[in-house]
């Protein structure tokens, strides 16, 4: 979960008061003969101008109508804004502080993951995550009062200056001596070139005789929600041969598409990812791919459980319906929707929110 | 940025040092306190002291001096290499209007493949937004610090990214050439 999109959020429930019709005998026929799973007729004829939100929840859990002035492309990666630098979790009753490498609440000290206790002295026991992120906010150069509560540590508190920031598309995270890559999303055309960018970066940069990944290379995507899935399936094929099968996708009306590996360049180290609830999507099929092929081995917890893909569709009058259009499956013809993947090692709570035990965990896996 | 104000940290830690007789040089572990034994003795052997000292002094300035020069250097080269990276991305996002301005013209041909025309036309509008995002990406590095080691990887990435585009545009360059015959 994001500050991001709570922003969004907000933007889009004032602009959608007082907006113009959406088409929705379009949308109709878009999901009567487009959606992976056509919903009866009986469904879609219920649909009207009024419950459009809701009724499109229903058929499809992840299908959305956007104006366009509401939309920004899922593909159109990081754009660079101003805070502190980290993203919400929620775990529980808790909320996490997910932190970007080279962010302010990084440079400010404070440890990724810790629990966010209180905000200006203000504590946020059951405050709701619009709320907690509506006081995240401000202004570039404004100080903000953190006390958190580091995985496994004390209870401190940080003043953080907001600061405007860009994510790196992957970042390198460094527990210790280790160095660990996390993505976050899958950008279409860039997270493959960036991670292979990354990983020369890392050898270029070791000291002498220091080869980070020939044990392990660590992989982190316990905060990857998704993305392009032909960026995730690119990414897969880096680590496999050329040919290799990677996964089928199966669209309306039973049609079918395989995807095979390229022949472009290739990793060739061990590969551990780190997983939890919050992987899904692109980053459970890269995941799902390469374990499959026996190239990759996951640590953490089980994963959300989405195999399937959703589309963008511009409507006549500039809108968009987003919706789910296919599924994706594994070589072996299954898929991880609603089951997720269970790792090799599975951790506790407090394990999965430290990322020096996870590698500890990844690093201690026996050679494949 | 990271590495400026470093610098700083480092200049201002000597002057310390020599004023108050401590080693504030965080390089240098222990290096005054090398000279200090000197201080017992007559006027020659503080003078022998403080000519040591000076002459210390002289060797870390000098060797501050080169590391700036040095990190100097590499910043030069760095903000050179990402001003010859705006160009390339600066051509690139010309040669994409074009290609965007053909794939307009061979929609409109009769008998086209309008599928295939659609699926060129998406994509060739994805890759003038990323290129649109390297050029601010690039302009957000020239006012940077370069040689931290954050903003070299970026710039690393960026590199890589920019291949992988110039090779999805021949791409797409290919496949207009197939739709246009």
């Amino acid at each position: 979960m994001r500050i991001g999109p709570f922003c969004f959020l907000a933007v889009l429930l004032l602009l959608t008061q007082g907006a113009t019709a959406a088409p929705v005998e379009e949308i109709v026929q878009i999901l009567r003969s487009r959606a992976l799973d056509p919903p009866p007729e009986s469904v879609l004829q219920t649909l009207t101008e009024s419950n459009l939100a809701e009724g499109l929840r229903q058929i499809d859990p992840y299908a959305r109508y956007f104006r366009p002035e509401e939309y920004r492309s899922p593909l159109s990666g990081y754009e660079s804004w101003v805070g502190i630098g980290a993203e919400l979790v929620p775990q529980g009753q808790n909320v996490l502080l997910s932190l970007y490498y080279g962010g302010a609440a990084e440079g400010a000290g404070i440890a990724d993951r810790s629990r966010l206790v209180a905000i200006d002295g203000e504590k946020i026991a059951g405050w709701d995550l619009h709320r907690v992120a509506a006081r995240l906010r401000g202004e570039a150069g404004s100080v903000i009062r953190l006390t958190l509560a580091a995985p496994g540590g004390r209870q401190e508190t940080f003043s953080v200056t907001r600061e405007p920031f860009r994510p790196l598309d992957v970042e390198m995270v460094p527990p210790g001596d280790l160095k660990v890559l996390r993505i976050r999303d899958f950008i279409g055309g860039l997270t493959r070139s960036a991670l292979l960018a990354t990983v020369d970066f890392v050898a270029a940069t070791a000291k002498e005789g220091k080869d980070f990944f020939s044990e392990h290379l660590i992989i982190d995507l316990r905060e990857s929600s998704g993305g392009d899935l032909y960026e995730a399936l690119d990414t897969a094929g880096l680590f496999l041969p050329a040919g290799t099968a990677l996964a089928t996708l199966r669209r309306s009306g039973g049609e079918k598409r395989s995807f095979f590996a390229p022949g472009q360049e290739k990793l060739e180290m061990p590969l551990v990812f780190l997983v939890g609830p919050d992987t899904a999507s692109a980053a459970e099929i890269l995941a799902g791919v390469l374990r499959y092929h026996g190239r990759a081995r996951l640590v953490g917890q089980r994963t959300y459980g989405k195999c399937t893909s959703q589309t963008d569709q511009v409507l006549s009058d500039g809108s968009i319906l987003r919706y789910t259009n296919s599924e994706i499956l594994f070589p072996d013809g299954t898929s991880c929707s609603g089951v997720g993947l269970v790792p090799e090692v599975v951790v506790s709570d407090q394990d999965l929110n430290l990322l020096s035990r996870l590698a500890e965990r990844a690093l201690g896996l026996p050679p494949q | 940025m990271k590495t400026q104000v470093f610098i700083g940290f480092i200049c201002l830690g000597f002057c310390f040092g020599g004023c108050a007789g401590k080693d504030y040089d965080p390089r240098e572990g222990g290096f005054f306190g090398g000279v200090a034994g000197l201080s017992s003795g007559g006027y020659k052997d503080r003078v022998q002291e403080r000519e040591a000292r000076l002459e210390q002094l002289r060797a870390t300035q000098r060797q501050l001096a080169a590391e700036q020069i040095g990190l100097e250097g590499q910043k030069s080269v760095a903000l050179a290499q990402v001003g010859k990276d705006k160009g390339k991305v600066s051509s690139m996002q010309a040669e994409i209007a074009a290609l965007e301005k053909k794939s307009t013209a061979l929609a409109k041909k009769e008998g086209a493949d309008k599928g295939r025309i659609a699926e060129l036309q998406k994509r060739t509008a994805e890759l003038k937004k990323q290129m649109a995002r390297q050029s601010t990406s690039l302009d957000a590095l020239e006012g940077s610090g370069l040689g931290d080691q954050e903003v070299d990887l970026r710039r690393k990435q960026l590199e890589q990214q920019r291949n992988a585009l110039r090779r999805e545009y021949e791409l797409l360059m290919k496949m207009q050439m197939e739709l246009a015959r």
